[in-house]
């Protein structure tokens, strides 16, 4: 029932009482653990959440946040102020759906006492029959004691809790319901506690490897990292992991088939523990620690040296930026030893077509299958302001101007001149495998969780609670007369049938008795 | 037949199911409306024609991308139709007294399945490695089936607020507090206006019943719709390392459950049955309508394979 959270008017005949704190207080936890306060919880948080979709999130998309900030210089700092770039760990959601949990274990703990004493009572019994609107009758030629035996034995096969008051059978069931809803209800707080236990004590992290190298599990290995607030540097797990080899294939119409790492997992002897091939879908455990495919690469190796033949760049694995598009890769080498400081920037096709094999009359386009690697090199001299902090994937080209009016051509193993002298050699081309690692020992907690919620919901909608009485008495003309009454919590349109289905299958019973 | 042939003849069918459910839908339309009974059975007959030109259309498009027929909206959009058309028709054998309600479920299926036809068709074509997966078949069926029947729910719960608002109008009036012939005439004239204009809708079932079928149809769809969330969580963790990330779609889906929860909640709560509860329900189609369309199309996650 709804509950007024307004304290009872004074009444101006009889002893009139203030209503104390106390009052205030209960009815106010009353209110709280009413359907009601849920309900409307419900609601405001299925709004807040909506927030977390219309603006972009930290923990998602963090380079959408700071596009968000350049469009929306004076807006933007208002709104991280109130938190709506990370809606789902900002105080304010979370004051919601714990008041939630709050109203929901308010209104769990009396329920399961009530669910505890009705299972430890006996039905109650019905008293006058004659005032349910459910109620079936029939005559038998059986004796009444003989009738009030089917009666059980139907009841009983319907799995109806029995209880006889003098001559009347109460029958009742349906407690499943309940306890159902409960276990629903409860797996939910178990969920939740799984879901801030596996964050809280977890990580993810994302790193590169590249082909044939040995990458250890360590907190400088990760390009990204995010630990959980109590998870410590020194709770990695000690391995390393080799990129054996990086494969991937495409559809006829160039869209991804599929890629796959082929890693080799070695404690830090470098003694294998595992190898496995990743794929998307496809993750590899090892040490508690799980190994997701995320993105890949290129890595062209550039060597350059000077017009004399001296090495001003040994051979450099060049990390390049794939464009998911087209295929193709961008990348930049700093030269910061050549005076004055030369700057490359590459782009890499993994399979370079010209004019007439490119659709829609392009000039040139790429196949994303590795059939004709190119590497083209612009070249610029200047200062490549190397001291700044900078992006590795471009130049900074504000002190920089261009050497040399044309881009070089280059396939495996090609060198070729620059304008200044300077010698520019593709010498190798590898991938890299972008891998997520990942740890949240709150996942078998909150798999079991989803289970029994799950298992829960299903009879807590489905399953009907009712009440059946019956009674037996002759009928005055040899026979025996037979009512059933009943009361259906749930369901009711359908009850009146299913008491008549019950009612008839008790006459037959009373048939059936032999004698 | 080659695949090219096989998506071709998928993309027949499927139009030619989209025709059949709008003449069917126009058929039940008339029977509801003018209580023929001609009407009801000829419908039936089209929409069962139309299911079958649907489960035709899904299966060739099966066949000719070679995986399950559920990857993007357009996909998608077909199967919508054949678990509405096809839960209709199960339910229409249990009872038989419902068919007229057939338009109101006919319309929405093949609103669905236009849209997606027009709008988000794609050629057939292989899905992005991400897909690659035997949870598509389970998490994708299963959000199919769940939305579908819970946009259902929705839609008895807007049938009921239509009949409930006719049968209060309805309700005999109470008598004037002063006798007169003037105040009667006005009272019989507005009250043949009223009538006049809830003729058709007064053919609904009553209001007692619409809600309880909305709330049956919510007892359906709920835990299914559940399940999909927990199979797609299952599916994040093994695809992304992460079982939920709120991602927009995970988002959207948990705000979808969070209202139709809150619309089973209402049905036990004294002063939100009834009509309060009939507009959770509305809100709910509302989220899962904004869920399949603009998450897809307009905002950016990683669920973003509308286009694919």
């Amino acid at each position: 029932m709804a509950v007024e959270l307004r304290p009872p008017a004074a009444r101006p005949d009889g002893p009139s009482r203030r209503p104390g704190l106390g009052d205030t207080l209960r009815q106010a936890w009353r209110e709280y653990r009413s359907m009601r306060t849920a309900l409307v919880l419900l609601v405001v948080l299925a709004a807040a959440s909506i927030l977390g979709s219309l603006f972009p999130q930290e923990g998602l998309s963090p380079q959408r946040v700071d596009q968000y900030f350049a469009d929306h210089p004076a807006l933007a700092p208002v709104l991280e102020r109130l938190g709506l770039f990370d809606v789902f760990g900002s105080a304010w959601y979370m004051a919601i759906y714990l008041a939630l949990l709050g109203a929901l274990v308010a209104c769990l703990v009396p329920r399961s006492r009530a669910l505890y004493r009705v299972l430890r009572s006996r039905p109650p019994r019905g008293g006058d029959l004659r005032r349910y609107r459910a109620r079936a009758s029939f005559t038998t030629p059986a004796a009444p004691e003989e009738a009030m035996a089917a009666a059980r034995r139907v009841l009983g096969r319907h799995r109806y809790r029995l209880a006889d008051h003098d001559g009347q059978l109460a029958a009742e069931k349906g407690f499943l319901r309940e306890a159902a809803s409960m276990l629903f209800h409860v797996s939910l707080l178990v969920l939740l506690v799984g879901l801030a236990y596996g964050k809280g004590y977890g990580y993810r992290g994302q790193a590169a490897i590249v082909e044939g190298e040995t990458w250890a599990n360590a907190r400088v290995g990760y390009d990204s990292f995010s630990p959980g607030r109590f998870f410590g540097a020194g709770d990695l797990a000690p391995f390393q992991l080799r990129l054996d080899d990086f494969t991937n294939s495409f559809h006829p119409n160039n869209t991804p088939k599929e890629f796959a790492s082929h890693l080799t997992a070695l404690d830090l002897d470098g003694r294998q523990l595992q190898a496995q091939r990743v794929a998307p879908n496809r993750p590899m455990t090892v040490d508690g620690v799980r190994i997701f495919q995320s993105d890949y690469g290129y890595v062209p190796v550039v060597r350059v040296s000077d017009a004399k033949g001296r090495e001003l760049l040994a051979p450099q694995e060049v990390l390049t930026l794939r464009d998911p598009a087209s295929e193709w890769s961008t990348g930049a080498v700093k030269v910061t030893n050549a005076t004055p400081q030369v700057g490359l920037e590459l782009t890499m096709f993994t399979g370079l077509r010209t004019a007439p094999d490119c659709p829609g009359g392009a000039p040139f386009c790429n196949d994303p299958r590795l059939v004709r690697p190119v590497l083209v090199v612009l070249a610029y001299q200047g200062d490549l302001q190397a001291d700044r902090a900078q992006s590795v994937f471009t130049l900074d080209r504000s002190r920089l101007r261009p050497l040399g009016d044309r881009p070089l051509l280059l396939v495996p193993g090609q060198s070729a001149r620059l304008a200044n002298g300077m010698t520019v050699s593709f010498t190798d081309l590898k991938q890299y495998s972008v891998l997520t690692l990942a740890r949240d020992p709150g996942v078998p907690v909150v798999a079991v969780a989803a289970a029994l919620l799950l298992a829960g919901l299903i009879p807590s909608l489905y399953v009907t609670r009712r009440r059946v009485w019956a009674r037996a008495g002759p009928d005055g003309a040899g026979g025996t007369r037979v009512e059933l009454a009943g009361l259906a919590l749930q369901g009711k349109p359908a009850f009146e049938a299913e008491l008549a289905r019950l009612a008839e299958q008790v006459r037959r019973g009373t048939l059936e008795v032999p004698g | 037949m080659s695949p090219a042939d096989l998506a071709t003849t998928s993309d027949t069918l499927a139009w030619l199911a989209v025709v059949s459910y709008v003449v069917a839908a126009t058929l039940f339309g008339l029977e509801f409306a003018y209580r023929t009974r001609w009407f009801g059975v000829a419908g039936l007959t089209v929409t069962v024609a139309g299911l079958a030109a649907n489960v035709g259309a899904a299966v060739t498009r099966g066949l000719a991308v070679g995986r399950v027929p559920w990857g993007n909206m357009y996909e998608f959009s077909i199967i919508v139709g054949i678990i509405t058309v096809a839960g209709f028709l199960i339910w229409l054998s249990r009872r038989p007294d419902i068919r007229p309600l057939g338009v109101f479920v006919l319309l929405p299926a093949v609103l669905a399945m236009a849209l997606g036809g027009l709008v988000f068709r794609v050629p057939a074509g292989p899905l992005v490695p991400a897909l690659n997966s035997r949870w598509i078949v389970i998490h994708v069926a299963a959000a199919i089936t769940g939305s579908s029947v819970l946009c259902l729910a929705s839609v008895f719960s807007i049938l009921y607020l239509v009949k409930e608002r006719v049968e209060r109008r309805q309700r005999p009036p109470a008598p004037p507090l002063v006798a007169g012939a003037a105040r009667t005439a006005d009272r019989v004239e507005v009250d043949q206006a009223v009538a006049r204009h809830a003729s058709v809708w007064s053919r609904l079932p009553s209001a007692d019943t619409l809600d309880h079928l909305a709330y049956r149809t919510t007892a359906f769809g709920f835990p299914i719709w559940t399940f999909a969330i927990i199979a797609g969580a299952i599916w994040a963790q093994a695809a992304w390392g992460r079982y939920w990330g709120w991602d927009p779609k995970e988002t959207w889906s948990f705000i979808s459950w969070t209202v139709f929860a809150a619309y089973l909640h209402a049905r036990a709560t004294a002063g939100w049955r009834g009509r309060r509860a009939a507009w959770l329900s509305i809100l709910g189609l509302a989220t899962l309508l904004f869920n399949f369309y603009a998450v897809n199309t307009v905002i950016v996650g990683l669920h973003s394979y509308g286009g694919q």
